[in-house]
């Protein structure tokens, strides 16, 4: 199953461009094996473009105040396989691979982690203005939200996407708390699932 | 930290790394099975009528369905260290071997069963020796794999250590074959599934516990 977001109109002006592994696959491996091979000037180059595709690819997937971490967990991920790199081989699959399972685990890690709420000590303009990057910005994270229950849907696009608190959550969806947070434990275990049986989430 | 301290810091002094390859690790996992099973004939092990019963039927159907759950699950398992490869159709396909040798088992009977009670066939007693002794003879294996599993970058971890569990479990039955003196095929089918499902539960509880991409 492959779900294609609509773009959003905003998507050029805030710089979220789609990302695309084409962009010179072949550079990147040659670049791969020279890393291997214990070029310190190509892996870092390597790393730095790596790093910037990975910021596009997690700002649609996660809330945007994972995106940092997701990032630099990966290309410590890549640090520590990149001997399994095979040369004969484009290196965008074998990143997109190891992008993908971080994207799990960063999910899972958002599911154990206690929701508090973002916007509360932060001024106004600041606070409103991370609440639209959040929801532009994990736009491929809201499409798969689709495949969970309604109430498992709602609740974490309020308190893992929007920042709202729980209890904020539990007045605006009308559940308990507790309800609120079985359904986003609930939801993020069926979503990972659902990513890890799923080829290609895009 | 910025990502560009990281970067920064990963790529300062990198060390040259060896690249991994699949050939040198089916070697390896060859290598040792070959050891075990030279290890127990050499210690005279091996049951005494094998040159007599290697051409049989029941035997062929044996050693064969064993070798061949055995280089599929290890192809599987090891492929599916590789971040690119999804094992699940892999062990599709492995359990449909699995399923497809436990249906010929019944017509592969050497004779002498006849007149038995199922749980005079069974030997409960002795099958559970068997069982054990597969168990036994899987763990230096699934040591092996769970080490390459470490080594390589798995995108799937549970999956591939599920099929390490069932590379290692059918290696150590495909050992024990050839010590086993019992010729009967559902005695085989029950005590040597029993042996590889245990490995492979356990690997697919072990392996990724702690495991870090």
């Amino acid at each position: 199953m492959r779900f294609i977001s609509k773009p959003s109109p905003d998507a050029s002006r805030h710089g979220y461009e789609r990302p695309s592994l084409a962009m010179a696959p072949d550079e990147w491996g040659r670049l791969m094996v020279a890393a291997q091979d214990g070029h310190g000037a190509a892996y870092r180059r390597l790393l730095s473009e790596i790093a910037r595709w990975l910021t596009r690819y997690f700002d649609r997937r996660l809330p945007h105040g994972e995106v940092d971490d997701a990032v630099q967990e990966t290309l410590l991920a890549v640090h520590r396989r990149r001997h399994t790199y095979d040369p004969r081989l484009p290196l965008g699959p074998w990143l997109a691979a190891i992008a993908k399972r971080k994207w799990i685990d960063q999910l899972r890690i958002l599911g154990r982690a206690p929701t508090e709420a973002l916007s509360d000590d932060l001024p106004g303009d600041l606070s409103a203005g991370d609440h639209e990057t959040s929801v532009v910005s994990a736009s491929v994270l809201a499409s798969l939200l689709a495949e969970l229950r309604p109430a498992q849907a709602r609740t974490i696009m309020l308190v893992k996407v929007q920042g709202y608190s729980i209890e904020e959550a539990s007045r605006e969806t009308g559940l308990s708390v507790p309800a609120v947070k079985m359904n986003i434990h609930r939801g993020l275990a069926r979503l990972t699932a659902f990513i890890e049986k799923t080829h290609d989430v895009e | 930290m910025s990502s560009d301290d990281l970067i920064l810091n990963l790529s300062t002094d990198l060390a040259p790394v060896r690249r991994r390859r699949m050939p040198r690790e089916a070697a390896l996992l060859i290598a040792l099975g070959a050891a075990e099973l030279a290890l127990l004939v050499g210690a005279g092990l091996m049951r005494p009528d094998m040159g007599r019963m290697i051409a049989s039927p029941y035997m062929v159907w044996k050693l064969g369905s064993l070798a061949v759950l055995a280089l599929i699950g290890g192809t599987v398992a090891i492929r599916s260290f590789s971040p690119t490869t999804r094992p699940l159709r892999g062990l599709t396909l492995a359990l449909a071997a699995a399923v497809a040798a436990m249906i010929a088992g019944p017509f592969m009977t050497p004779g002498g069963e006849a007149g038995l009670t199922i749980l005079e066939r069974l030997a409960p007693a002795h099958g559970l020796v068997c069982a054990t002794s597969i168990i036994v003879l899987s763990l230096p294996i699934m040591a092996l794999l769970g080490m390459l599993m470490r080594r390589g970058a798995p995108a799937h971890p549970r999956q591939s250590a599920l099929a390490a569990g069932l590379a290692a479990g059918t290696c150590g039955a495909f050992v024990f074959a050839f010590c086993c003196p019992v010729n009967d095929p559902l005695y085989v089918i029950v005590w040597y599934c029993a042996g590889c499902a245990t490995v492979a539960a356990t690997a697919r509880w072990l392996l990724p516990r702690r495991f870090r991409l």
